[in-house]
């Protein structure tokens, strides 16, 4: 039985990563795959009541509110949310391995300062934290990609930073230290390597936390504003139309879910794979 | 044991002076001139000058945080620049519903996640075990946001059974409830099922058996207790995942507390509501974690020697 | 002869949050080691014998006294200094395994004193490293493995190829051998006197086995809870030894040939907490001849005989009588 699950999991996970290198190559392609461009308004998208067009042959998902081709927004949207998502992710990694590398090597006062922020960063429940800081600064793609950014660090760094400690501890360190190694030779050398699998797992899960919360954001008016596509800002735009018409919100909340599961997949695998000892699920 | 109260009590002391400055920092380090707000657009600039006066902005920022700083603790939040209200009023007006919510919301997880992470683990390894660790991982991974809008459309608007959101009757509760119960039993049925498999590993469950007691004797009695107690401190945690998706869940469903109270603060960016639920949400996660971290050491005695 | 290493009343405390008395691990330690000679340290677990070699290359901070290295005094050194240094000074581990980066290659951890302290080219780090793994007893091929893929024995030879791979004069081995089987264990420590014999290195030797340091140090130490009880030549001690901490770590070495067998002699009780040590002489609730003194003065270490200085009360009156 065991077995069993092991290559189910590892099925799953090839699947996720299909799924997922299939939504990267839309989002990549999306001028040559999308049938229309996202902006354009079509008189004939609408009905003579001004309502979204249900899915037909010439507009494949149906129309939004504007008139506009949902197939297309989707596929533009992909590229909004994956490029949002990594770039938060990458960011968050970046900060969050430097700053947790940093308190867990150093120790002391600085790493206990450093650890009491975060703590305090975390007392913030993330989206409204996020809100706020999306509300005070003015909305762009890179201004909502830092917000989330700065949101996601904190998980990171704590993780990074109880690492450090424990490897720190580990003889091999001291013994590097005894032959003259500099902090700066250790950090990269010896300890950043034992976190790689770490930051791996982190960078998986972490996108699709930053895909979410940047669809939550959209989905609440402020994240990526409109015209420029997002899955989270479709469904906030055609809200009214909820009932009338469901494909609009339905589909890409539908992709989202999809977006967000396989990377949880992929990231949970991963960590069953690297590291059996951490949370896993037997 | 003493010494470990007074500390949490401390850390949980200094956290929250640090929220509330932090709170005030993103406050008044605003690009928008909350002056200029709330005199509206034609207003001359000694009307300006005046309002900030009023707003005691004009003051060193040491002294506008002291004031923040009294008038919290006194429970006043400010006003709203837009409402001409007190913030304290609406949050008190809808601190209510919210909750409740989150009340009944943590009362599924746990009888749905408790049960399904002992099912579990009582079947580990077969099907039905399978396929409730699958359903538990479905359900973290989901945005909330999206599964209560599918929600809502599937149960309210197609099928008719429930009002379309709302509050007010009993039957309001149950669709929000019930799901941000189901997904949020994802968390508790894995801890669950784990450390519940721990315990049924233990010696003195094979003793129990080998003296003949029926299974469901020996998980009410022996293991039950025993695996629960990773899942105290959750419920502590637990609050701050539920303010995480208060602003959605509400405005989704209709939901009269401070989630929607903040979300139609932000259609408007009527910052002092945004942020006065910031401010609360950010205090009931660290009550909801203070009471965690005291409860824990009375249900294991093993972090007492800590 | 200069002196290679002179530790000056060296302590170092240990401070746990949970209790208030501080952990004493050495107490007022200060020694000589001149240059060329193997100095060993003999004790129990919770002696201090592996703080102290740690001190000595100052890996560790102590919390007073003074070390010197070849005339230099560590303490005053800058960090960048204090690094240069270390090529000079190596530190051999315990534990093989754990003293190894698993996921860097032999080459990459032999290379890497030379990288940090030695700007060679490419081709001569090369020849350096395969000189050196072979000097340990290993093959060439050896370098591009991985340290798991090497028994005890083997990952011990890399560790000694790494900490002399850069010539150093001085090098402290802590309990070398202990982690290794019976039969690898005369093999490393021929390895180490080889060694030692041909790059003429200082040694530190420490051990908890007195039968293993007898066969490779100039000197012995031993020590209990912190303090030195006895330092003599390593024949003297142990044809002569004064100390009854020493007398009973030597009754209880096994010897095979009936006539050097010595009748056992028991201690009582166990080796108390460091953080509880007794006062007075740290060994008197053990000690088989303690009197009254020794339960509130604490001895000194006084010279009983030719280089042999022992710290214990009966022993030094009797030796002034």
């Amino acid at each position: 039985m065991k077995t069993f699950k092991q290559i189910m999991r590892r099925k799953v996970a090839a699947v996720c990563l299909v799924v997922i290198f299939l939504i990267f190559t839309a989002a990549i392609f999306a001028p040559l795959l999308a049938p229309y461009s996202p902006n354009e308004q079509f008189k004939d998208g609408l009905t003579l009541q001004g309502a979204p067009i249900a899915p037909n042959s010439q507009y494949l998902l149906g129309t939004d509110l504007l008139g506009r081709d949902l197939l297309s927004r989707l596929i533009y949207g992909a590229r909004t949310s994956l490029v949002v998502g990594i770039l938060a992710n990458g960011v968050a990694l970046l900060l969050g391995t430097t700053i947790g590398l940093v308190a867990g090597y150093l120790r002391g006062r600085l790493g206990s300062l450093i650890m009491r922020v975060t703590d305090l960063m975390m007392a913030f429940p993330a989206l409204l934290l996020a809100i706020t800081l999306a509300a005070i600064f003015s909305p762009s793609l890179l201004i909502v990609a830092l917000v989330i950014a700065m949101v996601n660090w904190v998980q990171v760094a704590r993780v990074i930073y109880t690492q450090t400690i424990a490897i720190s501890e580990r003889e091999f360190v001291e013994a590097s230290r005894s032959i003259g190694a500099s902090n700066r030779r250790i950090l990269v050398k010896h300890i950043l390597p034992h976190l790689m699998p770490t930051i791996l797992v982190w960078g998986t899960l972490g996108i699709a936390t930053t895909v979410l919360l940047e669809a939550t954001l959209s989905f609440l008016g402020i994240g990526v504003r409109p015209p420029t596509p997002s899955w989270g800002n479709i469904i906030f735009e055609n809200q009214t139309y909820f009932i009338t018409a469901p494909w609009l919100v339905f589909i890409p909340g539908l992709a989202i879910i999809t977006l967000a599961l396989c990377f949880n997949l992929l990231g949970d695998t991963l960590r069953d794979e690297l590291d059996p000892t951490q949370r896993g699920r037997q | 044991m003493l010494n470990y109260v007074l500390r949490r009590l401390a850390q949980a002391g200094l956290i929250l002076l640090g929220v509330s400055f932090i709170t005030f920092a993103l406050l008044y380090v605003l690009p928008a001139d909350p002056a200029v707000q709330i005199a509206g657009r034609s207003a001359t600039p000694e009307t300006v000058a005046s309002i900030r006066a009023q707003l005691g902005l004009d003051q060193p920022l040491l002294a506008q945080y002291w004031n923040y700083l009294s008038n919290l603790a006194q429970g006043d939040f400010g006003r709203s620049y837009l409402q001409k209200t007190e913030v304290s009023t609406l949050i008190q007006s809808r601190i209510g519903p919210s909750l409740s919510l989150m009340f009944f919301a943590i009362l599924i997880e746990l009888i749905i996640g408790l049960s399904a992470g002992i099912y579990s683990a009582m079947r580990r390894g077969k099907l039905s075990d399978n396929v409730v660790m699958v359903s538990s991982f479905i359900a973290i991974s989901a945005p909330q946001f999206i599964i209560s809008i599918f929600v809502l459309y599937i149960f309210a608007v197609k099928l008719g059974w429930f009002p379309i959101g709302g509050y007010g009757r009993p039957i309001h509760y149950v669709l929000p409830a019930l799901t941000l119960g189901i997904l949020g039993s994802g968390w508790y049925s894995r801890v669950m099922r784990s450390s519940m498999i721990d315990v049924l590993r233990q010696d003195y469950i094979r003793t129990a058996r080998a003296k003949g007691a029926p299974i469901s004797r020996i998980i009410r009695v022996h293991a039950f207790k025993n695996a629960v107690l990773p899942i105290i401190a959750m419920i502590g945690l637990d609050i701050g995942i539920f303010m995480g998706g208060i602003v959605v869940v509400e405005s989704v469903f209709g939901w009269p507390g401070i989630g929607q109270l903040a979300w139609q603060a932000i259609q408007r960016v009527d910052i002092p509501i945004i942020m006065a639920v910031t401010l609360v949400s950010a205090i009931a996660i660290v009550i909801g974690n203070l009471i965690a971290d005291l409860i824990a050491p009375f249900v294991d005695p093993r972090i007492r020697l800590k | 002869m200069s002196n290679i290493l002179e530790l000056s009343n060296v302590r170092k405390e240990f401070h746990t949050s949970s209790s208030k008395r501080a952990i004493v691990a050495v107490d007022n330690i200060s020694l000589k080691l001149e240059k060329g000679k193997t100095l060993g340290i003999v004790g129990e677990s919770g002696s201090g014998k592996s703080t102290l070699g740690r001190l000595m290359l100052r890996l560790i901070e102590p919390s007073a006294g003074e070390i010197k290295f070849d005339d230099v005094n560590l303490l005053n050194l800058k960090n960048t200094e204090l690094r240069k240094m270390r090529s000079k000074m190596q530190m051999i581990f315990q534990d093989p395994m754990s003293s190894l980066n698993p996921r860097m290659s032999i080459r990459q951890l032999i290379s890497e004193p030379l990288e940090i302290h030695k700007n060679l080219k490419a081709s001569e780090q090369n020849f350096a490293v395969e000189e050196i793994i072979t000097k340990v007893g290993l093959e060439v091929s050896a370098l591009d493995k991985y340290p798991h893929e090497f028994s005890g024995g083997q990952r011990q030879r890399i560790s000694i190829a790494r900490a002399v791979i850069n010539n150093p004069s001085l090098v402290v081995a802590d309990e070398p051998v202990s982690a290794l089987d019976v039969s690898i264990q005369s093999q490393i420590l021929n390895l180490l006197m080889d060694l030692r014999n041909d790059l003429n290195l200082s040694f530190v030797f420490i051990s908890h086995d007195l039968s293993v340091v007898r066969h490779i140090a100039d000197e012995v130490a031993v020590m209990y809870l912190g303090n030195i009880v006895e330092i003599a030549p390593a024949d003297q001690l142990f044809q002569n030894p004064q100390h009854p901490y020493t007398q009973a770590l030597i009754s209880a070495i096994p010897q095979v040939e009936k006539e050097k067998r010595v009748s056992r002699m028991i201690l009582k009780g166990d080796i108390p907490n460091p953080a509880d040590a007794p006062p007075g002489c740290n060994f008197h609730p053990r000690c088989p001849i303690a009197i009254d003194k020794c339960s509130s003065i604490t001895p000194a270490l006084k010279i009983t005989g030719s280089d042999h200085l022992t710290s214990c009360h009966l022993v030094n009156e009797a030796v002034s009588e």
